[in-house]
């Protein structure tokens, strides 16, 4: 934004679009956070129990979509100014 | 400014409609799956119905914002030229990763084992790193949109359409098969209804390729591809450790279900009934080549890159990822295979048309057996993901070629670009109605990959001939590159035709139709097996199109160098700017990098 104010982006009407890494990002912290809730609303009735995967899978899910969505935001700058 | 304004009328009207259209098929599908709740074999829970709904959303959503950066025909049918190799490589291994090929592969495991892997490994890897490496100058510096296109250049205007047609019909098959398919898995397994759940899941493809084109095509795919890991990847490690660790995947199993060659010196040796020459000259060099170099569903997404040097990344960085995929595939297929050993209870399907085993329904077992709410979710995204991405590919390939191959070739020679994008987007609805009428058409086959591999050899086989010839031997005549390919196609869809009915249909006096003995000396193999007949018909179709394009064109005039440049090795400068950046940067290093892991691979499982 500061870059923008200063006048020296060269691409101001928005010519690129989010790189998808943003949309990814998003979109696997979004599902990472549903697992995870969905884990605490399990009954358990499937067949076979392995410990509670939906907790750190959607963890990691998580985290995964912080980094991609920060990553995303980041190469969008980069690529407007 | 008045312009620009009625522009985004227009654009908010057509996604406006794009939406209505949307939600009043979800309705419908919320509706039906309702009224069928209770037949699938696996129940959704809330929290999954809203994973599967944010997927639509999230897709719809991507193609309404990529709408107003969709306005010349580079915009729309190669993505602007703009993407990095990291993007344009996801894509292009995205563009092949259809949940037909992991349902397929994953209940192929069951039945051949660790054999699986060579779709993988040896029936990709190589062909992609030639790709990256050798033809990708010639593809990207003539600056086409299409395969189809190079062959206009290359040779002539009828070879172009001798390809663009076979490839628009091939594209069309592919992406009813994939609707057909999905429909299916989809009814059996949570009682979707058969109607809705193909017709919601075309509306919202057309939605978005006809609102972004190839970048709304590319930004799925990769979405598609971090969902399949996310969604489907987990199966394989509970699987693991439910058995009790890596080595009980692979316990009390024989060795031509645990092995890639040692069961590969006689086909009697392995299940998939295939020899070590059989693979390398079918699966390794014409099927692979054939459609890792000419396919333009997955070419096309290298056209995307925004230089030489990201196109010739491309598929080198892709195939990094295609040698992780059996980790997801095989490591499935062979922990459904232990559990069906182990009596723990894990049953697959039975074929819900033949009755037979369904293998193709082991991973979705998988899930239903594994996963707890909001994970069962996912995994059926990432499946269904997985379906429309792979029809989304075959409908924005289809639309580049007939927009610019047959549309602007032969119908409108004059288009403008703003035309030929309008055409474009017509193009994409009309294809996908053709789609919606093939899947129909694809339910008379009872089997999935071996319907693939015969539509490949008939096609993409004959055309890796004339491609190699055409880009490596200056020699090549426009009439020899023609008539070697319409051989090449009329002999590997003969010996298809020959095999098919040779299995299927007997004299009234009981006596076979073909001869056994000529499907011996084709396929080099005493009692060959489908898959062995899918792999020479395929090797029979290239040979033949080498050998005809070779001898007419030593009969013939070809052109003159001058209108070669740039199309043919020894002709063309091949500078991607390699030399200016560091080794790590340099698409021969990561080839060499990607080449010793395949070996590391092959000799691992040897």
């Amino acid at each position: 934004m500061g870059t923008e104010a200063n006048g020296s982006c060269n691409d101001r009407e928005g010519r690129l679009p989010l790189p998808i890494w943003f949309f990814v990002g998003v979109i696997l912290l979004v599902y990472g956070l549903l697992v995870i809730v969905g884990q605490a609303f399990d009954k358990g009735t499937h067949a076979a129990q392995i410990g509670q995967p939906g907790y750190w899978w959607g963890a990691i899910l998580a985290v995964a979509g912080v980094i991609f969505t920060a990553l995303g935001l980041v190469i969008h700058r980069k690529q407007r100014c | 400014m008045g312009n620009k304004l009625k522009e985004l009328r227009m654009g908010g009207v057509r996604g406006a409609a794009c939406l209505t259209a949307f939600a009043t098929a979800m309705v419908a599908t919320s509706a039906v799956a309702g009224e069928s709740a209770g037949t699938g074999v696996i129940s959704l829970a809330p929290i999954d119905w809203i994973i599967v709904g944010l997927y639509f959303v999230a897709i719809v959503g991507i193609g309404l914002y990529l709408r107003k950066f969709t306005k010349t025909g580079e915009d729309f049918f190669m993505g602007g030229r703009k993407n990095s190799s990291w993007v344009a490589g996801l894509a292009f291994l995205s563009a092949n990763l259809g949940a037909l090929e992991i349902l397929g592969w994953t209940g192929g495991t069951m039945k051949y084992g660790m054999f699986v892997s060579h779709w993988y490994w040896l029936g990709a890897i190589p062909a992609m790193l030639f790709l990256g490496l050798y033809m990708m100058p010639f593809y990207y510096s003539s600056k086409i949109h299409s395969v189809p296109g190079y062959l206009k250049l290359r040779f002539d205007e009828r070879t172009r359409l001798l390809n663009a047609f076979s490839f628009a019909v091939m594209t069309l098959l592919m992406s009813g098969i994939n609707l057909y398919l999905m429909a299916l898995v989809f009814n059996v397994l949570l009682g979707w209804d058969w109607h809705v759940s193909m017709w919601v899941s075309a509306a919202a493809i057309g939605c978005y390729i006809t609102l972004g084109g190839l970048m709304s095509a590319i930004f799925t795919e990769i979405v598609q591809f971090f969902l399949i890991w996310a969604g489907l990847f987990l199966v394989t490690i509970l699987g693991v450790a439910d058995l009790g660790g890596p080595a009980q995947v692979f316990a009390n199993l024989d060795a031509n279900m645990t092995t890639l060659w040692r069961t590969t010196a006689s086909a009697a040796n392995n299940g998939m009934g295939v020899t070590w020459m059989g693979l390398i000259m079918g699966l390794g060099f014409v099927l692979s080549f054939g459609y890792w170099t000419t396919d333009f569903l997955v070419v096309q997404r290298a056209f995307s890159s925004k230089d030489l040097r990201s196109a010739r990344l491309t598929p080198i960085t892709a195939s990094f990822f295609k040698m992780a995929l059996p980790f997801i595939v095989v490591g499935a297929g062979l922990v459904a295979l232990q559990l069906t050993k182990n009596a723990s209870g894990f049953e697959i399907l039975p074929h819900p048309t033949t009755g037979k085993p369904w293998y193709d329904s082991a991973l979705p077992m998988l899930i239903a057996r594994y996963y707890p709410v909001g994970l069962v979710g996912l995994g059926i995204t990432a499946l269904l993901a997985g379906f429309m991405a792979g029809q989304a590919g075959n409908v924005s390939a289809f639309n580049t070629v007939w927009t610019y191959d047959i549309y602007k070739a032969v119908i409108n020679k004059k288009a403008s670009d703003a035309h030929l994008v309008w055409v474009g987007r017509v193009t994409t609805i009309i294809g996908i109605l053709l789609s919606v009428a093939t899947a129909y058409v694809a339910k008379q086959f009872d089997t999935i990959m071996d319907y693939i591999q015969a539509i490949f050899s008939w096609v993409n086989a004959p055309l890796f001939a004339t491609m190699l010839l055409g880009m490596f031997w200056k020699r090549t005549t426009s009439r020899g590159a023609f008539w070697g390919l319409i051989c090449g196609m009329v002999v590997s869809f003969g010996i298809w035709l020959l095999f098919y009915v040779d299995a299927r249909y007997v004299f009234l006096d009981g006596s076979p139709i073909a001869n056994p003995t000529l499907a011996s000396i084709l396929t080099l193999a005493e009692n060959p097996s489908e898959m062995t007949r899918n792999l020479w018909q395929a090797v029979w179709g290239w040979v033949v199109c080498f050998g005809v394009t070779l001898i007419i064109s030593l009969f013939t005039t070809p052109k003159p160098d001058s209108e070669l440049v740039g199309l043919v090795k020894g002709l063309t400068v091949e500078d991607d700017g390699s030399v200016k950046v560091a080794w790590y940067g340099r698409p021969g290093f990561w080839a060499v990098v990607s080449l010793a892991v395949l070996i590391f691979l092959n000799i691992m499982f040897w």
